[in-house]
Parts: C-alpha cells; sequence; structure tokens
C-alpha cells in the first residue's frame, strides 16, 4: 500500500467510529431527559452540530427504516417518525468527541470550526431565500452548508501533526487550505468529505457540495444551484471571518458565481449581521444546557 | 368471497368486559382474515381476542393439519400482543407460526418484545417451553408476495412507536388496516410569540405534515374495506389528546371518502366508550354523511364477519 492508500484507509477507519462535536452534546443529553423538550428543541440541538446531523440523517436513510424516498430534512423527519424515535437515534448516535484531544497539536478548534460551519449553514440558507428557491428544499442548502467542511474533522484528528503544517503552509504561502493540504497530506478535506458522506449515505447533492466546493469549473452534475450557493457561502465566512476554519488564504469567488446566483458582493453585509444573530441565539441555547 | 374479514377484538388500549359493552366487545384487537375457498389463514394482531380466534382455529383448522399461520401485528403496544401467551398453537407441536410486526428504534428484536411476554414473573410459561416452531420477523415498509395469490403491502403509521398499516391484495378485492394512527400534523406550528417559533420550520412541516397524510391516504385508496382508528371524536381529541396516536370518526371518514374507499370500519373503540354512547356518535355520523357518499360505514363489532 502506497502512503495515500494508507492515509484513506486510517481516515475511513477513524469515520467509522467519529464522534459529534462536544458542542451540542450536554445539550442533546438535556433534552433527551426532559419530556416537555419541543420538536424545535430538538430539531434546533440536531441541527446546530453537523456531525449528529449526518449521523442522524444517516440513520433515517438507513435500512432500519427502509424508506422509499430519501429524507433530507430533519423537519419532516421529525413529523414522520415523531420526537420520541428522532430523540432516540440522535441520543444513540451523539457521541462525545471533539476535533482534537490533542491540544498541542490542534490545527482547529471546536468552537472556531463549529461556528464557520454554521455560518456556512445560515449563509446559504439565506442566500437561497433570497433568490426564492423552493421553501422545501431550504432545509437542503442549510444542510449542506452545514457539511461542506465535514472532511476537516478526520485530518485534524487523525493526522494532527500533517494538519497543523498544512495549516502552517497557507500562512507562509498564502495558500488555500485544500492546496496545502494535499502537499502536506496527498489528499484535501473534499475528498475525505465524500468518504464521509459516502459512508452516511446522504445522497449526491450533498456530496456534490462536499467535493466540488473548491472545484466549481469542473462540476459536470445538476446539483449546481446548491453548490454554487454553498461557495458563496464558504467565501462569505472566510472573508467576514466568521468562525475559523483554517482558510486564511481562500480563493476569491468567480465573478461568474455572483453572476449566475444573481447576488452582489453588497449582499454579504445584508447576511452578516443576520448570521452573528443566529449564531449568537444558537450559542445561547447551547449554553442553557450548563447552567 | 374473495377475503373473509372476522373481528375478534375491537377495542383499544385495554379490555373491557362488562355490561356495557357487551354488544360490541370489550377484547383488543385482533383480526382473522381468511383468502378464497381453501381460507388461508392470516392474522392481524395478537390483543386479547385472539384467545377466542384459537379456539376457533383448533376447530376448524387442526383437522386439516397442523396449524400453520402468519400473524402480522401492526405494532408491539401491549393491547396489541397481551394475547400471544394465550393463542393455544404456540404450545402445540407440528404448529409452525411466522409473526411479522414492526420494531421501534433501539428496541430489542421482536422475539424478545412479543416472547418475553412468556416469562416467570408475567407468566407461569417460559418462552423456551413452547412446542410450535415460532419465527419473529421484523417488517418495514415494503410490498410481498405471500403466495397462493396474496400480495401485502406495509406503510408506516404516525403513532409513538413504529406502527404499521396492511394492505391485502387478491383476487381483484383490497383489504387495508390504518390502525393505531393519528394524522400526521405540524407540531412545529407554535405561536409567533412562542422561543421555539422557527418560520422556517413551520412552513416546512405543514407540507410534510400534508405530503405524509397524502401518502396514507394513497396506501388505502380504492380499498374495499378499511379498518380504521377512531378511538376518539374530534371533540375530545382537540381537548388534549393530540400526540397520543389516534384518530378521530371525522378524520377517519373524510380521508377514507376522499381516498375512494368502500366500506369503512370505525376500529379500536375507546375503552370509556359505552355500547350506547358509541351508537349514539355513529347515529350522528351518519346522519351527517347521509347523502354525500357512497361508502359504507359502520362500527366495528367483536364476532362479526365481513366478506369481500
Amino acid at each position: 500500500m502506497n502512503d495515500k492508500a494508507q492515509t484513506i484507509a486510517a481516515i475511513k477507519n477513524y469515520i467509522s467510529r467519529m464522534p459529534s462535536l462536544p458542542i451540542a452534546w450536554s445539550k442533546i443529553q438535556e433534552i433527551s431527559k426532559n419530556p416537555r423538550a419541543t420538536p424545535a428543541d430538538l430539531n434546533q440541538v440536531i441541527s446546530l452540530d453537523p456531525v449528529l446531523m449526518g449521523r442522524v440523517m444517516k440513520l433515517i436513510n438507513s435500512a432500519y427504516y427502509g424508506l422509499n424516498t430519501q429524507i433530507t430534512s430533519l423537519v419532516r423527519a421529525i413529523i414522520m417518525l415523531g420526537v420520541n424515535t428522532v430523540k432516540n437515534l440522535a441520543l444513540s448516535t451523539a457521541v462525545l468527541g471533539g476535533l482534537s484531544n490533542k491540544s498541542n497539536f490542534q490545527a482547529l478548534n471546536n468552537d472556531g470550526f463549529w461556528r464557520h460551519s454554521l455560518c456556512v449553514g445560515v449563509a446559504a440558507k439565506l442566500i437561497a431565500i433570497k433568490r426564492r428557491r423552493d421553501p422545501k428544499q431550504l432545509e437542503e442548502y442549510f444542510v449542506s452548508g452545514l457539511l461542506h467542511d465535514i472532511g476537516k474533522i478526520p485530518l485534524n484528528n487523525k493526522l494532527s501533526t500533517e494538519y497543523v503544517q498544512a495549516l502552517a503552509l497557507t500562512d507562509k504561502e498564502h495558500l488555500p487550505l485544500y492546496i496545502t493540504e494535499e502537499r502536506t497530506m496527498e489528499v484535501n478535506h473534499c475528498e475525505v468529505g465524500r468518504l464521509i458522506v459516502n459512508n452516511w449515505n446522504l445522497g449526491v447533492a450533498m456530496e456534490d457540495v462536499v467535493f466540488f466546493h473548491h472545484f466549481l469549473d469542473s462540476y459536470p452534475g445538476e446539483n449546481r444551484d446548491v453548490l454554487l450557493t454553498v461557495a458563496a457561502a464558504n467565501y462569505f465566512a472566510n472573508a467576514y471571518q466568521i468562525g475559523f476554519s483554517g482558510d486564511r488564504y481562500p480563493e476569491s469567488l468567480p465573478p461568474s458565481v455572483y453572476e449566475e446566483l444573481k447576488i452582489t458582493r453588497d449582499y454579504f453585509d445584508e447576511v452578516e449581521s443576520k448570521v452573528n444573530g443566529e449564531i449568537e441565539k444558537a450559542k445561547i441555547f447551547l449554553q442553557v444546557a450548563h447552567q | 368471497m374473495a377475503i373473509r374479514v372476522t373481528f375478534w377484538g375491537v377495542r383499544g388500549s385495554i379490555p373491557t368486559p362488562g355490561p356495557t359493552t357487551v354488544r360490541y366487545g370489550g377484547n383488543t384487537a385482533c383480526l382473522e382474515l381468511r383468502f378464497g375457498a381453501q381460507e388461508k389463514l392470516i392474522i392481524i394482531d395478537a390483543g386479547s381476542g385472539i384467545r377466542e380466534l384459537a379456539g376457533e382455529i383448533l376447530k376448524k383448522d387442526l383437522k386439516k393439519g397442523p396449524i400453520d399461520t402468519k400473524i402480522f401485528l401492526t405494532h408491539t403496544h401491549w393491547d396489541h400482543i397481551m394475547g400471544f401467551p394465550f393463542f393455544t398453537p404456540i404450545y402445540m407441536k407440528g404448529a409452525k407460526l411466522e409473526v411479522y410486526g414492526p420494531v421501534s428504534f433501539e428496541d430489542e428484536g421482536l422475539d424478545s418484545v412479543v416472547g418475553g411476554q412468556l416469562q416467570y414473573r408475567y407468566f407461569p410459561v417460559n418462552m423456551g417451553q413452547l412446542e410450535a416452531d415460532i419465527q419473529y420477523i421484523r417488517l418495514m415498509e415494503l410490498t410481498k408476495d405471500l403466495g397462493d395469490g396474496i400480495r401485502m403491502t406495509t406503510k408506516y403509521l404516525n403513532h409513538p412507536i413504529t406502527v404499521l398499516g396492511y394492505r391485502f391484495e387478491y383476487q381483484g378485492k383490497i383489504f387495508c388496516t390504518a390502525y393505531d394512527h393519528e394524522p400526521y400534523r405540524n407540531i412545529f406550528d407554535v405561536p409567533k410569540d412562542d422561543p421555539s417559533y422557527v418560520e422556517a420550520a413551520v412552513t416546512e412541516g405543514a407540507q410534510a405534515a400534508k405530503e405524509e397524510n397524502e401518502k396514507v391516504q394513497e396506501f388505502f385508496r380504492g380499498a374495499d374495506l378499511l379498518v380504521h382508528d377512531t378511538q376518539y371524536t374530534q371533540k375530545e381529541y382537540e381537548a388534549g389528546k393530540r400526540g397520543w396516536g389516534h384518530s378521530s370518526f371525522e378524520w377517519a371518514i373524510k380521508s377514507a371518502h376522499k381516498a375512494g374507499v368502500k366500506r369503512l370500519i370505525l376500529f379500536h373503540h375507546d375503552p370509556d366508550r359505552s355500547d350506547d354512547k358509541l351508537e349514539e356518535l355513529y347515529g350522528g355520523y351518519l346522519a351527517k354523511i347521509k347523502g354525500k357518499t357512497k361508502m359504507v360505514v359502520a362500527l366495528a363489532k367483536e364476532g362479526e364477519t365481513i366478506e369481500v
């Protein structure tokens, strides 16, 4: 086995037991024990953790239920399967973990990564609302944004030394992270993200967003709208420095994306306060658990 | 006759013997289905009504050879499985039983959930002492050929645990069950000033609930006979029974009519509902729908047989 194949094998092994972010851990525990927790509470706590969201979606779409159609919306899942079932799904899969327990070698930290993921999810949904996309699809925009960088979790945790080097290289050479990932580890977070999305069985649209969000030009498929929206939201999160996902020198968004989405850069100013408001609300919601 | 359905238990929640339920019956859910001239037997649910059905089977079927049948459970709430230990074929060597049903997430297998009633703390006979060859098979949503020209389709319904509705098609006739079932509803729809109000979830929830209800209607579309949950009146439902997993008479009648059902049986009677009260309600509903639908509507009655 060559180096890259070995790296991929180690990452695949990690993905099969990947923990969720500690950010939502205590809240999901609290909600599961509280018989008065509302459907909205449940929806919110799962929506705030990319790993938990992915895992719950995986279970819902697994052979366990044998549903005929793919469910990409948590709201629908809660209505179909009921609050109790989804609570149990979430609790059973919310294994406490985090981006890394080796704090000395930590390239990304939980809070920064979480803020970035949530920011991209919320911004993608806001852009979709502005562009009057079908209300039924809004959740898919959110989830795709929330999960777009999921591939960074195994890299940061499994190859933590190399990941610190990859981040240092972005600073040194002013390069986007996905390029320095390839240089230091022969694999980028888009490829790793695709492994996760496949493992979780989250469908083609999600897979395309995760795999192509830095490779818009070479995208041949049908999920262009959600892909470009998430790419724009990702650019916004990096440019406005909301959260931190390792990309201090991201490539700028091609002008054609603004044209195709029919948005301007000014729109990001409008989005900024809304996104920050949503993140603060989420933060307060999650902190209630500690009181 | 293509399918003959006999009701051995029609009551919801708990058996209700006594003078006020003697006409419609106090046993919990159990239906006997007989298919075609060979009278092939399929049982739905193992509520307390299955005890008397067992007696009937021994009288009628045993002379044709060892008992060989399938029991389809709609779900594993107690009122739908409590008769299982009293279903005498489970004690008979040579009997072959297949028990099908859904299992809720993270629950034990169907064998523990159903057969687990047979342990000394609850019952004098242990599961290991059963002589029959019993297989437990977990079901999901599917269409299955049961042989002899019987086609079965299952559909998830809305109840606090996983429930399946059953649709049987045989010789051009359709028989369906839709219990225990509450209409899907938009549980995200809270007042705007409620702290948990999220506009996008409210919009999406409304759409999802509507579509899921349409899917249930499609599931029993065109049924010659539909047995539907009608535990509550609409007034009772709205006054505090939301989320309990049961339908109102009003909902069942409306959705069955919309789906072109030919005969609707009102089923899973509330344990507090006396015979007199049932008939009074039934009379009221009949008067309301008179001339508005071709659908025949009747109350489920223990011991009654319907052929389609």
